[in-house]
């Protein structure tokens, strides 16, 4: 999902790309705790599309997983501030991988937008320095594979399980 | 080390990744991460952490053992969860190769290890066995990422995630 208009060219790395801290450092565990909670946000914003999109009962985890995506991003907001750092704010809108008009295409998107927060979840494993932190990660790692799951498995994708989330 | 995670970047960058992040809410600088060698510090592991590694070796070469042969006893659940154990090998390769201190070669035939055997009369309730079995895993495998940094952690994290997930499809 993408910002509506990036002035970056993709596949490059910016003009003001700074020099990446060694991972276990606090720099970058901070770091990585920003990308999870832009990975939040992204995630809270996209199951509104995802529950625009299906009807009655359907939204039953739609809301369960919103409820979870925004207890995760306060909890990032706060971890991110403690270490004296400004949280990564949310985007007025973001753009869509692709169209999402029927119940399958919002199956498709909810796996992404999980695959996308476990994928932060795991670089902030790679990347933490501190025990609790990893705690957290692991639980939001975990979490959001286990409502990866149902959501690939109404998007088709077989199967519908990963070994390895995140790498 | 092969299991290290790429950092999560901007859209475009990795077309794998394009809806993990919104381009613009993250700092435009992980590509470089993603294909240099991991730094020494993070992922250097102390003789107790070797230790620790070779036993989730253990734990999930037991995993691949009883699962193989909770399916083996159990056809109908062995369709319907096909994926199970081929995932659950996989998960084993990986930690194999993050643990290269461990003696033995990469598991790729069924049973293989020196864990303690597999169930060897079929349980009552295959469906509840093998649920046991990837909950006791990713506890174990859970609890040991937080005593790692660096890959390592990323990889037991991860790995412990894929357990729950199969789990679902086990309910």
């Amino acid at each position: 999902m993408t910002a509506p208009s990036s002035t970056t060219p993709p596949g490059t790395a910016g003009p003001a790309a700074p020099t990446p801290a060694e991972a276990g450092s606090a720099r970058a565990e901070t770091a990585a705790l920003q990308d999870a909670l832009a990975a939040e946000h992204v995630a809270v914003w996209g199951y509104g599309t995802v529950g625009a999109a299906l009807a009655g009962e359907d939204r039953t985890p739609v809301a369960v997983a919103v409820e979870a995506h925004r207890d995760l991003r306060d909890q990032l907001a706060a971890l991110v501030a403690d270490r004296g750092a400004e949280p990564v704010p949310t985007l007025a809108a973001y753009q869509l991988p692709f169209p999402v008009l029927s119940a399958v295409d919002a199956a498709r998107l909810a796996a992404q937008l999980e695959d996308g927060t476990t994928a932060a979840w795991v670089w902030v494993l790679d990347q933490a320095a501190d025990r609790a932190v990893r705690e957290l990660a692991v639980g939001a790692a975990s979490a959001a594979e286990v409502r990866a799951v149902p959501w690939r498995s109404r998007a088709g994708s077989t199967p519908a399980t990963t070994a390895t989330p995140g790498l | 080390m092969s299991t290290r995670p790429a950092r999560p970047v901007a859209a475009g960058a990795f077309p794998r990744r394009s809806l993990l992040v919104a381009a613009g809410a993250l700092p435009l600088l992980g590509a470089l991460a993603a294909c240099t060698d991991p730094p020494p510090g993070a992922d250097a592991v102390t003789p107790q952490q070797e230790d620790r590694l070779a036993g989730q070796v253990a734990v999930q070469t037991e995993l691949v053992a009883a699962v193989d042969a909770v399916l083996a006893a159990a056809p109908d659940l062995a369709a319907a969860v096909p994926a199970v154990l081929d995932q659950c090998r996989d998960q084993l390769r990986r930690l194999q190769e993050a643990a290269p201190s461990v003696t033995g070669s990469p598991t790729t035939t069924s049973g293989s290890g020196t864990a303690s055997p597999a169930p060897a009369a079929p349980v009552a309730d295959p469906r509840a066995e093998l649920r046991t079995r990837l909950t006791t895993a990713a506890d174990s495998h859970a609890a040991a990422c937080l005593d790692f940094t660096g890959a390592r952690a990323a990889l037991l994290g991860s790995i412990a995630a894929g357990l729950r997930g199969q789990l679902v499809v086990l309910a």
